[in-house]
């Protein structure tokens, strides 16, 4: 069984990659590609947990394995609003670069 | 050890491609990549029903709408350049060699299946019985708070992509 810090530190480094990725896109579809990578490093922590709740026998063993069916649905959302934006955006202006979007910045 | 090795692997490159790719449809093929392997990782945590969740939800629904919205955001004018040209015959290829060796395996050796009691302990405790046990129970507040949000998502969604009909036109 390959112990639970090892998936730890696997969840970080995607969470790391992912946050670079949103720091350092410009476009705004490619941003949501990250942070779609930051979701999924959090769902491997909580799986990572809950496989070591339910091996030490604790009673909501579950709990995150619940979790992240939560986490997914809340993804599932959060992608067909955020891609709806984004095409009510490219309607407007005819481009998804985040830095051309700055009129609500003052 | 060796697989969580492999996966943790296959898992960052696809990560890396994401975030270094210049073309939006590579990027998202590669995260197809990086989900597929967080699904193999997830039957790795004897998490099985979420394992395939993941590939439902994630490469099935979400990566395919990122892949329609790219393509209709980044329409290039571009002509198609041919690179591999031995791709295609190569994929066909391995395609039918491997569904010919699982046909030939699967006639030379039937097996009946497991009693459902080895397939239920195989399975860990992941499964959709004990998740749908814990969510309907437990955690019954946050499902239906998912299920409101769900609507307001697709209510949200349409309205926005909606295109206004014109002035006096039906729509």
């Amino acid at each position: 069984m390959v112990p639970t810090e090892y998936y730890i530190v696997l969840s970080a480094a995607l969470f790391v990659i992912g946050a670079a990725g949103v720091l350092t896109r410009r476009s705004a579809i490619l941003m949501f590609l990250s942070i779609e990578l930051m979701l999924n490093a959090g769902n491997v922590a909580l799986a990572a947990f809950a496989r070591q709740w339910s091996s030490a026998g604790m009673q909501t063993a579950l709990s995150g394995q619940s979790a992240v069916f939560i986490v997914l649905a809340i993804a599932a959302a959060e992608v067909a609003i955020g891609l709806g934006i984004l095409v009510a955006i490219f309607r407007h202006r005819a481009s998804t670069e985040v830095d051309e979007l700055s009129e609500v910045r003052y | 050890m060796v697989a969580f090795v492999i996966l943790a692997i296959l898992t960052l490159a696809g990560a890396l491609g994401v975030v270094l790719l210049r073309e939006p449809v590579h990027a998202a093929l590669s995260l197809v990549g990086t989900l597929l392997s967080i699904a193999v990782i997830y039957v790795t945590l004897d998490a099985h029903f979420l394992a395939a969740i993941q590939v439902i939800v994630y490469t099935g629904a979400i990566v395919v709408l990122f892949l329609f919205v790219v393509m209709l955001l980044n329409v290039r004018s571009e002509a198609a350049i041919v690179r591999f040209r031995w791709l295609p015959p190569t994929v066909i290829g391995v395609v039918v060699v491997a569904a010919g060796v699982i046909t030939a395996t699967a006639l030379i050796d039937p097996q009946q299946l497991p009693a459902p009691e080895v397939i239920t302990s195989a399975l860990g405790g992941g499964g959709p019985a004990q998740i749908g046990e814990s969510l309907f129970t437990d955690y019954v507040l946050a499902f239906q708070l998912v299920g409101i949000m769900l609507l307001t998502g697709i209510i949200g969604a349409v309205s926005l992509v909606q295109r206004k009909p014109a002035a006096g036109g039906e729509l």
